[in-house]
Parts: C-alpha cells; structure tokens; sequence
C-alpha cells in the first residue's frame, strides 16, 4: 500500500498525465510525457492494439496516426518516417531499451508483432534531450505490462485469414501481492500468396505473389516482485525470430531469404524514498539478421541509473546516466562502440494553468563528446471551463543520431570520418478536450524542423560510401479529433486525421527545393465505430497522398486510400470462458496500390479472429 | 458507326503511308522517335525504375518515361542496354528480360521474360537473338554459369539454348554468321557460329573487353585495366586478331563513345575512396591522347551525336533520383543540362 501510495504521489499531479489507467497498477513504469511538456505523443488504447493484433506495428502507426510507413510488401520490410524524416531518424524502445539495430540504426516494424506488446506510445519530434540517439523525428514505445493481484490469467488467440494467414498467441499469468508473471508464446504465419497485376510483363498478367511466404515466432516473459515495501524489481525477456522470403520488386525474380533473432532483456530495480525514485536499469540486445545466408550480429548491453525527486513543490527533477556497449560481427567487419550519455530534466509547474519543463543531455561516443543537447516545453491551460479545456503546448528541441556501425566500418566504402546528423524542431500546438455527452479531442500541432548533416550512400564508381549530405527542411500541420457520443444504447466513436507535410531538400537546388522521395505531402485517416451490448461495428479509412520515388519528379506514384472494416462481439461466454470473436475485412474495395514503386501490396482480404479468455 | 469509323482510318493510314512513300525511299513513315536522341535510364538497383528518355536536340523537347507513355505500363526493370537492329529496338534489362519496341512509335512488339538471369547485351544474326547474360549469382557472388542465350525469333520469344561461355559476358557484336562476344572477367573474346549455336573459337586478349565497334571498315574490341586501354582489332574471315594498341590511360571504365575524327572518349573514374571521375580522348588513328578532357563525379555514360558534333555526358547523381544530362560542345563548352531519368547510363542517336 505504501508503494501505490508512492507512485500515486509522484504521478498523480500532472493534468497531461493519463491517471486512469495508474488505479490498478502496482508495476512501476516511468510515465514516457512527465517532462514532454509541449510535445506531441499519441498513446493507443488497448482496444487498439487488440484491434490489430494479428497484424503489425507497421499497419497500425500507418493507418492510425500521421507516420508514413513505407512497406516493401506484405509483411516485408516497413520502416517509419516521422514528419519526412527517414527511418534511422525514429528512436525505438521497448520498455526503456533502445531497440534498433545498431547497425542499420533502424527498426523494421513488420518484426515488431503487437501481439508481443501491451503498450505503445509514439512520441514525435526531435526529442535528444530526452531519449537520446535518433530521436529525429520521432520515437516509438513500446511496452510489457505487469500487473499484481490479478490471480491466474490465461488468453488463447487464432486468427485465420486470406492468402495462408494463421497467426496464434497464448499466454498465461499469475499474479500475487508481490509477485506477478506473464509468459506469451506466438506465431505468426502467411503464405502471402496473393494476386496481383504483374505490371511488368506484356499484357500486364494477374499471377501470385511468390517468393513471399512470412512466419514469425516469439516468447515473452514479464516479471515482477516487490522486494520490500521500498523496492520493486522488473524483467522482462523478449525473444522473436522471423523467417521471411523476401517479396521481390515486380520484374525481378529474385529469390532472397532473411531471418532476423532478437534476444531483448531488460531489468529494473526501483527504490521508492520520500518524494523520489532511484531507478536502476540494465539492458541487453541480441540481434542476429541472416540474409541469404551472409549473417550479421550484433550485440549491445546497456546499464543506466536515474533518479527522479520531488521535494520541492512544484518542482520535479530527474538526473541520470546512460552507458552503452555496442559489438558488431558483420559479414564484412566487425566494430565496437561505446556511448556515455548524461541527462537531467526539470518541471516547474508555476501554477494551474502553466507548466514548463527543459530536459538537457550530453552524449559521448567513442572519443568525441556531443554538443549539450537542450529541450524546452510548455503546457499552457488557455480557458476551462465546465466541461471544455483548451491547453496551449510549445516545445523546442534537438535532436542527432550518431552514425551507425555500418555507415562507419562496413567494408568497403564504410566511412569514419562521418559527423552526426542534428535536427532542431520547434513546434505549437492546440488541444482541446470536450467532456460530456457529445465529447471530444482534438488538436492540431504546427511544427517546424531542420536536419543537417543527413548520411547518404552515395556511389563512388561501383563502391557505395556515406557522406553528411543531405539537409532538409521540414514543416507541417498535424490534426487530431477524436469524437464519442451515444444515441440510444449504441455507444459511438470517430476519429479523423490529417496531416501536411512538407520535406525540402535543400540539398540539390536550394533555389527550388522539392520534396524529399516517398514522403507524401498529405496524409488522412478516419473510422467509425459503433457498440451496443458488446457487439461492435467498424468502418475505418486511410490515404496516402501522391509521393515521388527519387528526388526530383522523374515519377511519382498516385496516392491511394483504402477502407477496412470488421464486426465483432465480446460477449459471448461460456461458462467462466469469455470467447471474444471478431472478423475483419482490409482492402475492402480490393483497390491495386502500391506503397513503394513496383512492390505488389495484396487486394481484399479477411481476418477471423477467435479467443478464449480464463 | 463503329464499322464506318474504322473504314475511315484504314483509309487515312493508307494515305499517310502513299505520301510517307513518295517522300522517300524508306519503305515505313518516320516516327516520332526515329530521330533524336534516346537517353538510356538505367533505374536504381531494388526500384527497377529503368526507363527511356527521348531528346530532340533541334527543339529542345524532351519527353519522359517513353517505354511507359506508349505502352501504358512501366519498363519495370534494370535498363542495362539498348540495341537497333533489323529494325527492332530491343531493351535489355538485367533484372532479366529483354523488351522489343518499334523504334519508331516504341510500341511492344514481344519480350524474352523468362529463362534469363542477368542479360547485358544483345546481337541479331541468322534471324536469331543471341542474349549474353552473366547467369545468376552464386554464394560467393561469382558468376560461374555466365551464358550467351539464343532466341529463334527476331519478335523475342523462349530461349531455345544457352551457350556457355567464359565468366561475365558483356558486349555482342554480329558480323555474318559469326556473333563476337566480350568475355569480360577471363580476358577472351569467344566467337559463336550462330548457324550451329556453338563457340567456334576463343581468342585471348589484353585487359577485361567489354565493348566492340566499327572504325575505318574493322571491327575492333575495346578492354581496360588499371594502367591502360586496349584496342584490339579482328580478320572476320579466319577469326585471327589484326592490330593492337596500347593506350596509357589510368582508371578507364566501360563507357565509351565514337566521337569525331575518329576519336574515342573513355570515361574514367578512379573509385573509392579517393574518388574522381572523368573523361579521357584517344585515337587508335593518330596520337591523340587527353588524359583529362572532363573531370567532375557521377559521370555514368557518354554518347557523341554525329550530326551536331556534340558530347553527351549522363551523371547519375548518386541514383537518388533525377540523373543529369550536360551535352558539351568539341570544345568543352556546355550547350545544355537536362534533367532526366535515375542512373542515366548510355545514348542512342537516332
């Protein structure tokens, strides 16, 4: 009880904060906005992630929030671009763990399967301050959840759908006063056998998707104990391994194969003292990625220490340290990296109505120290009144990331001498929260960025080489609504998107800057959903606006909007069973679209989905 | 109304063809893009983006994506060549097919899809189609199984056989009944009789051939390494080698052009890490020798137009995106940049 009355009152003053969801939960987890006032940062609800549990982080940051999510097939590489920045530009966690690949500095989100996850926070913005390396354009969070006194638990999942679609889950938990485990077990597997129009060949033929087929198996283990009435510990243990065939580009028939392993671990140790939390965290990556049979690996073990006090009313404060050890066996090299990082941050919250916040880090790697790196936020309650609140948010920030493994060794054409790439973003932003029968969110952000130093592989006659090339100059409007009523027993929700956005090139003709390549200028996304007694109806929308597939115009690829829908019901029992079910149609109009020049995306589909909940 | 209508252009297109007849000798009407210059976009590796690109020097006019405009769907492939013969332009892309266009209007006429891995170049001869192709990679990323692939038709069709010849084959050259082909990696040029689709003879040569051409009535076979070019000319009755020249010009690549008086202009690019490219002249003729006619980075191809006396030079601009054209007077001087397709690679002047 002291515990939740610690955490209670460390994070329970802050109006940004989501303090619903604290009521039953004993598991510590620092709360990722505390000091990103200003900022913008979605948090998807459970009902989202069950939603789109069969299908990947990729489909859901694509359809439900402003990232553009450039996918080369069905369940083949996705990788996000965050207000027209690449995706070496997007940090990735998963429960406070720096996720990508040190190497490649990205993250594929096809490998990142939601079924593996409880939680997911996106945060945009270039936020180094914060979470360090590559938070260009924007990270993503991801999460476990473990709870305490939940007794037994135990879910059973299958999906089944088009083109050899059988993914399965199964997970079980127990959970005491002071103890609590979960274990998740999944696999996810597509024949990816669809048709499409092969553009080309002569006549433009409907064949098969081949060469495409995707299985994914993975193991989740959460832990938690409570040590004393002072102390808690957290582990969890993440493995997953995808064996894919790589969908060829139409007009090549290529036959690649990769698989990708991920061993990812992570503990925490917190301490509650009076007013404070010591939290110390250590961390581990594995990564293996064979392609065609040519393996690389990598390897990263993290350990850092914060310390988040309260003492002082209305002033919060966090100091930490960070220090990574990186090690890459690559097909063609092997390095290793090390990274000191010291970050501290500050909120002052001057009254009800305005907080502000400023977050610093300093980054070392190898022997060069980074310039400090500072981050200022504001969240300005405007008007409130019964039941409308109108806050004001700004916010600046820097952001970098320091050049990957293989930008530096890979051999040949790996170049050292490479600087990190930097980003400034500014933005402002309006929220406005509407409670009551017909409520509402909504808000509308206006941001502004500069990346320089942008890494390029650029050829230099048959050998590639890196070089700080390219700079760019971002900005862009981003709406969000959110609305709910209800009219007689039918419970309804919208949502509707847009975003603008706006990526210069600088770099070729600062005279007459375009658009970077694959990065549509405009971007939209809407659903409807209804409920009555359990069962539920939706219908949802997603469009991509028209985007070039190099700099310049030589060819730009038409926009596409697709429309999906499902039905399901959650309340059908059978005896202490819940047996949710829920059936889904994508592509319902079964449009031909293509996402990257020449990759064939699958036409209309379903998903059966069937669980069993103890 | 329909039969009336297509009666009405039987019609016209009988007209267009009696006046197009009286207008010359040439047997079909000029089309569109039978003069001019063709600007070969090889496409980036994984985009498969290759495409052509029609230049008419005389208004200046340049026209997009042509493969695409005139047959409604995308080239979809590695635009690796671009050969005019017997009145057919066949499109080699080295993702593994060859297209054939009118050369004219650039209509489809047929393909070779299928049974090729990494076709590079192409030659007609006896009515057939001989496709050199490096065959598919192995582990190590060699080419073992490189292959000149025959094609009975001249419309494109199966490949009927695959002739096995040394590692990487490049350019193909047909004079008669015999097809020339550059062994590139082994250093040979190996000569097919394409009446029995077999290697007759295999000649050795200095430095990696990989472009045949025609000077002053011979046929000649241009290779390189790091120190030099080479030059070395063929008897194309007995198949024996003629003359030889050694050029002392460092760095040299594939891309060549014919310019004037006989001059050759070789692309030359010192590679990583201390890369520079740039543009050397010789002459197998004379004693010409300007080791450094250009210097820049990105060059990718060059062409000479006869008729106008000018250089065209394609810079890739690192594949990002829009290659760059610059087309140079003899004397160096720019005429004009044009921004064209990703990885301009090569020119046809029509």
């Amino acid at each position: 009880m002291t515990l939740v009355f610690w955490v209670f009152s460390l994070l329970g003053f802050s109006a940004s904060q989501d303090t619903v969801a604290l009521a039953e939960v004993a598991v510590y987890a620092p709360v990722l906005d505390r000091f990103a006032q200003g900022q913008k940062v979605i948090s998807f609800e459970k009902r989202d992630l069950e939603a789109y549990s069969a299908r990947s982080l990729g489909d859901l940051l694509q359809e439900k929030s402003p990232v553009f999510v450039r996918q080369y097939g069905a369940g083949m590489l996705a990788s996000p671009s965050f207000r027209g920045t690449s995706a070496g530009h997007t940090a990735v966690f998963w429960n406070g763990l720096p996720i990508n690949s040190i190497s490649l500095g990205q993250s594929d989100l096809s490998i990142l399967p939601i079924q593996a996850i409880d939680q997911a926070e996106v945060h945009f913005g270039s936020s180094g301050a914060l979470f360090g390396n590559e938070a260009i354009g924007g990270s993503v969070h991801l999460g476990t959840k473990a709870q305490f006194g939940q007794g037994f638990t135990g879910r059973m999942s299958q999906t089944f759908g088009s083109f050899g679609l059988s993914n399965s889950a199964i997970s079980a938990g127990f959970s005491g006063k002071s103890f609590s485990t979960q274990t998740k077990l999944y696999r996810q597997f597509a024949q990816n056998d669809f048709p499409f129009r092969d553009l080309s060949r002569p006549g433009t033929p409907e064949i098969r998707a081949e060469n495409a087929q995707t299985e994914q198996v993975g193991w989740v283990q959460d832990a938690a104990w409570n040590l004393s009435e002072k102390s808690q510990l957290k582990a969890s243990l993440w493995w997953n391994r995808a064996d894919r065939q790589i969908q060829p580009v139409m007009g090549s028939a290529t036959l690649d194969t990769q698989q990708d392993q991920s061993w990812r671990a992570v503990l925490d140790y917190f301490r509650f003292g009076e007013g404070s939390i010591w939290n110390v965290k250590a961390g581990w990556v594995a990564d293996q990625l064979t392609f065609n049979g040519s393996e690389n690996r990598t390897r990263q073990f993290l350990l850092a220490t914060d310390w988040d006090i309260q003492k002082i009313e209305n002033w919060t404060f966090k100091v930490g340290a960070r220090g990574t050890f990186a090690k890459g066996d690559l097909s063609t090299y092997s390095a290793s990296d090390q990274r000191l990082e010291l970050y501290q941050s500050a909120k002052w919250e001057t009254s009800d109505r305005l907080s502000l916040s400023a977050n610093f880090r300093q980054l070392g790697y190898q022997d060069q120290m980074e310039p400090f790196l500072p981050g200022l936020g504001m969240d300005f309650l405007i008007w409130e009144k019964v039941n409308h609140q109108l806050l004001l948010k700004a916010s600046a920030g820097k952001g970098f990331k320091v050049p990957t493994l293989n930008d530096r060794f890979w051999s040949p054409g790996g170049n050292p001498d490479l600087l990190p790439e930097k980003s400034v973003n500014g933005e402002i932003g309006l929220h406005w929260l509407k409670k009551g029968g017909f409520a509402w969110e909504q808000s509308l952000t206006y941001y502004r960025m500069q990346v320089d130093n942008w890494i390029i592989w650029l050829p230099q006659g048959a050998i590639w080489s890196p070089q700080n090339i390219r700079e760019v100059q971002n900005q862009g409007v981003e709406y969000q609504g959110k609305m709910t009523w209800k009219t007689g027993l039918w419970n309804w929700e919208a949502r509707v998107s847009y975003t603008f956005s706006q990526a210069l090139d600088l770099t070729s003709d600062s005279q007459n800057p375009r658009q970077l390549p694959y990065t549509p200028k405009q971007q939209a996304n809407g659903s409807l959903e209804t409920e009555r007694n359990g069962f539920s109806m939706n219908l949802s929308t997603f469009y991509v606006g028209s985007r070039s597939i190099g700099t310049g115009n030589a060819r730009v690829l038409a926009g596409y909007q697709l429309w999906n829908a499902g039905l399901s019901f959650s309340q059908l029992r059978w005896k202490k069973l819940q047996l949710p079910i829920s059936f889904q149609v994508l592509n319902l109009l079964d449009r031909d679209y293509q996402v990257l020049y020449l990759r064939a995306m699958p036409g209309r589909s379903y998903q059966f989905n069937l669980t069993l909940i103890l | 109304m329909k039969y009336l209508f297509t009666k009405q252009l039987w019609a016209l297109a009988l007209i267009l063809l009696l006046f197009s007849c009286e207008n010359g000798d040439d047997e079909r009407p000029l089309g569109k893009y039978d003069s001019g210059i063709l600007l070969m976009n090889e496409g980036a590796f994984g985009a498969n983006d290759g495409e052509v690109f029609h230049f008419d020097p005389a208004s200046g006019t340049l026209t997009q994506n042509i493969f695409e405009t005139e047959n409604n769907r995308p080239f979809a492939g590695l635009l690796e060549d671009m050969v005019l013969e017997e009145d057919r332009l066949y499109l080699v892309a080295n993702t593994g097919k060859v297209e054939i266009v009118n050369p004219g209007d650039f209509k489809s006429i047929g393909a070779v899809i299928g049974d090729l891995d990494q076709p590079r170049s192409l030659a007609t001869a006896r009515g057939k189609l001989f496709i050199s192709d490096y065959g598919p990679y192995d582990a190590s990323f060699r080419t073992p199984d490189s292959y000149v692939a025959v094609v009975s038709g001249l419309d494109g069709g199966m490949v009927k056989k695959k002739i096995e010849v040394s590692n990487k084959p490049e350019d193909l050259f047909a004079s008669g009944k015999y097809v020339f082909v550059a062994g590139s990696e082994e250093k040979k040029v190996e000569i097919i009789d394409a009446d029995t689709e077999t290697v007759t003879k295999t000649l050795e040569v200095s430095g990696k051939p990989v472009q045949f051409f025609e000077q002053r009535g011979d046929l000649w076979v241009y290779s390189y390494d790091r120190e030099n070019v080479y030059f070395q000319s063929f008897h194309r009755d007995n198949l024996t080698k003629k003359n030889f020249l050694q050029v002392p010009i460092a760095n040299a690549t594939s891309r060549i052009a014919l310019g004037e008086d006989d001059r050759i202009y070789i692309l030359t690019s010192t590679g990583w890490p201390d890369y520079k490219d740039g543009i050397a002249v010789t002459s197998i003729f004379d004693s010409t020798l300007i080791p450094s006619w250009k210097a820049g980075s990105g060059f990718y191809g060059i062409g000479f137009d006869k008729a106008r006396q000018e250089i065209y030079v394609a810079n890739s601009k690192g594949f990002q995106g829009n290659g760059e054209v610059i087309v140079y007077r003899k004397d160096g001087s720019v005429v004009k940049t044009l921004e064209v397709g990703r990885g301009p690679s090569g020119f046809l002047v029509r």
